[in-house]
């Protein structure tokens, strides 16, 4: 928990005056729905029926055998609804929202992911909802924006500067300046002013405190867990509950991208690269110019090009309680075979930069020691990005095949008169 | 007389080195008391559509925080006595330091700073950085959705200036002026502040009907979008466009000063 809304030297409320009356509402209603046994019931009811939680702990006995190190285990995050970690978050807040007699929740979106979670949320609480996306992301990851619409979502392309998350989080504040009468703001990630670390944390923390029970009920205690770190929600909340304690080690995984040079990363906490700063409301570490512009970063896995951290993790990482690794590109897609391969699993991008580090860390670790790595994410939603990867010659001849065969439907439709539509209620 | 002292607002390196001076001097020859610069920030959550765009433009073509400061001293020695102020956002301040770059802009001839991200009790030191100069001081930014406690406090700090954002919300539409605002307004000057009114301001009629409770009223998004038509006109032309932006500035201001001719 904060001190004040502060993780040591960072964190804070750093808005525009706007917008404080209504990050105070938030604050309030969350301390009083912690207190609420009918909210944390409700929530319980939606993270089982919904989101299908608990989500399974897998021990990955083939890789580990492979590696001949340490024993890993997978918690399998991405077989929550929507594919990722991030409906914990989305959904709590959501119902929070529903609480405070919210109809509009906006949400920013970078790969997608967030933005499904809210979208699926709101459609299921009856909430209206608008996704803010940059120009760029929309046209990366049409899939999760079909889905999005289909969940009853507007989803706003954001044209303004470069065109990626962080914009669409400026449009989201944007928006919400104008409108938090009635619109409750979610953000995706463990950052932002407070009372957003905390409450993320607070809705994330299922990740941890079930991996906690799951190993128990296996009599095993972990040595080490291993989580990617974007904004840095799935890792906080998988960390949650052994912040206070000495073991297991915690680490971090970032976005190494490219390589070492500035905009071909997105690393926050090893290199040099990164400046403490104020952004989107909060102070941490950031990726910044020398006058203070946020810089362009670089990542495979659109989840973990962000250029802040939250704050908690940052104080974290500046006390040594978690150590922050990175993985790159390369990386990240050997990981994501290696766990394909071995446990007919597929990693998310992002959380594949995870397995990576698991894999070096089992590696390095005598048997019976307990590594757990949390696959925050599934791999399902990055196949334009892998296909044309891994098969670039047969994923260019099935686009092309489908490109056309959507033509001529097209064509054939605009020759027949349309058929009678369909309406439901 | 009908006359309004005018807070002209521009921003830095937009469209370009050479038309955003062309700009200045536009609106000081319309009549603006007041010079606002906003130095570019790469992420400006707290502006509307024109100013966002107008600051990812300067960026784009590569401008700094030393050409704008550059820009800012070149205005103080052309014009030395129209107060200037500069906007920006919370990153430019404190990454070089809040010391250092309140000390920069008080040796370029800046009388006032506002940083809509920093919140006046947790304002990083700009405040205490801004007294040990002299000569510049920490404006803070009042909008009407604050609770009346916080406003009473934040009146109550007695700054030679506080900023009254006029609209629950961000630059560009325009605004109606209604019993709640004007009870807004009020409070804002409580403590003997002069209010620097703005956010959505267009026209004369407007700027009449609040002239009485501010200081000065601030004019933004209006000039900006003055300056966007001329540079889309005569973008081939740079001397012609200069031309055009401080003509129409010029007339633009003198018209929200003292009415229609
Ligand atoms: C699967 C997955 N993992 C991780 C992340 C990174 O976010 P965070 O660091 O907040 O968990 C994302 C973000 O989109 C994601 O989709």
């Amino acid at each position: 928990m904060s001190d004040k809304g502060y993780f040591g030297p960072y964190g804070g409320r750093y808005v525009p005056e706007v917008l404080r009356r209504a990050v105070e509402e938030i604050e309030a209603a969350f301390e009083e729905a912690q207190q609420d046994s009918s909210f944390q019931k409700e929530l319980m009811r939606l993270q089982k029926e919904f989101i299908g939680r608990p989500t399974p702990l897998l021990y990955a006995e083939n890789s580990s055998r492979f590696l001949k190190g340490a024993d890993i285990y997978i918690k399998m995050e991405g077989l929550a609804h929507t594919g990722a970690h991030k409906i914990n978050n989305a959904m709590g807040q959501a119902l929070l929202a529903k609480r405070m007699g919210k109809t509009r929740v906006i949400a920013e979106t970078g790969a997608g992911q967030h933005g499904l979670a809210t979208a699926a949320a709101c459609a299921k609480l009856g909430l209206d909802c608008t996704i803010y996306m940059g120009a760029v992301d929309v046209d990366r990851q049409q899939p999760n924006v079909a889905t999005m619409e289909l969940f009853g979502a507007h989803v706003v392309p954001v044209h303004t500067g470069s065109r990626t998350l962080k914009d669409a989080i400026n449009e989201a504040f944007r928006d919400w300046a104008a409108s938090f009468v009635d619109t409750f703001y979610i953000i995706g990630s463990a950052l932002g002013p407070s009372p957003y670390p905390d409450m993320v944390r607070t809705f994330q923390s299922v990740i941890g405190f079930e991996v906690r029970a799951q190993l128990a009920e296996r009599q095993l205690t972990p040595d080490a867990l291993v989580a990617c770190v974007g904004g840095g929600s799935n890792a906080i909340g998988f960390f949650a509950p052994y912040l206070d304690t000495e073991i297991p080690r915690l680490i971090g995984v970032e976005a190494g991208g490219r390589g070492p040079a500035p905009g071909d990363h997105a690393a926050r906490m090893t290199g040099d690269g990164a400046r403490t700063g104020i952004v989107h409301g909060y102070k941490s570490r950031f990726l910044l110019t020398e006058d203070g512009q946020v810089a362009p970063t670089h990542s495979i896995s659109a989840g973990l090009d962000y250029p802040g951290i939250g704050p908690q993790l940052a104080a974290l990482g500046r006390s040594g309680r978690i150590e922050f690794r990175r993985a790159g590109d390369q990386e990240a897609l050997e990981a994501l075979q290696f766990f394909a391969r071995h446990e007919g699993v597929v990693f998310a991008l992002e959380s594949a930069h995870a397995g990576a580090a698991a894999i070096a860390l089992a590696r390095s670790l005598p048997r019976g020691k307990v590594v757990v790595v949390n696959m925050s994410g599934r791999g399902d939603k990055d196949l334009f990005i892998t296909a044309p990867y891994f098969r670039p010659t047969e994923w260019a001849a099935f686009l092309r095949r489908e490109l056309e065969a959507l033509q001529n439907k097209e064509a054939l439709r605009r020759q027949a008169p349309a058929g009678p539509e369909v309406h439901y209620g | 007389m009908d006359e309004i002292r005018l807070m002209a607002h521009l921003v830095a390196g937009y469209p370009d080195v050479s038309g955003c001076l062309a700009a200045a001097i536009g609106l000081v020859e319309g009549g603006a008391s007041y010079l606002e610069v906003q130095i570019p920030f790469s992420d400006p959550s707290a502006d509307g559509p024109a100013i966002q765009n107008a600051c990812a433009q300067a960026l784009a073509e590569g401008y700094s925080v030393a050409q704008a400061l550059d820009f800012i001293a070149e205005l103080h020695i052309r014009y030395p006595n129209i107060a200037l102020f500069v906007m920006t956002y919370a990153s430019i301040v404190v990454t070089p330091g809040v010391e250092s770059f309140v000390r920069t802009l008080a040796r370029r001839g800046v009388s006032g700073i506002i940083v809509p991200d920093l919140p006046f009790d947790a304002d990083e030191g700009l405040d205490a950085a801004c007294r040990r100069e002299g000569t510049i001081t920490a404006i803070p930014v009042a909008a009407p959705s604050m609770r009346a406690e916080r406003l009473a406090h934040m009146a109550a700090l007695g700054r030679p200036y506080l900023y009254a954002a006029l609209r629950t919300g961000i630059t560009g539409k325009s605004t109606t002026i209604d019993e709640e605002t004007l009870r807004f307004l009020g409070a804002c000057s409580a403590g003997g502040s002069r209010v620097l009114g703005g956010f959505g301001i267009r026209s004369h009629a407007q700027a009449l009907a609040v002239r009485s409770l501010v200081h000065a009223v601030v004019v933004g998004s209006a000039f900006v979008e003055v300056i966007s038509h001329a540079n889309e006109l005569y973008h081939n032309s740079p001397r012609a466009r200069d031309e055009a932006i401080r003509t129409n500035l010029a007339h633009g201001v003198q018209e929200l000063v003292s009415g229609p001719p």
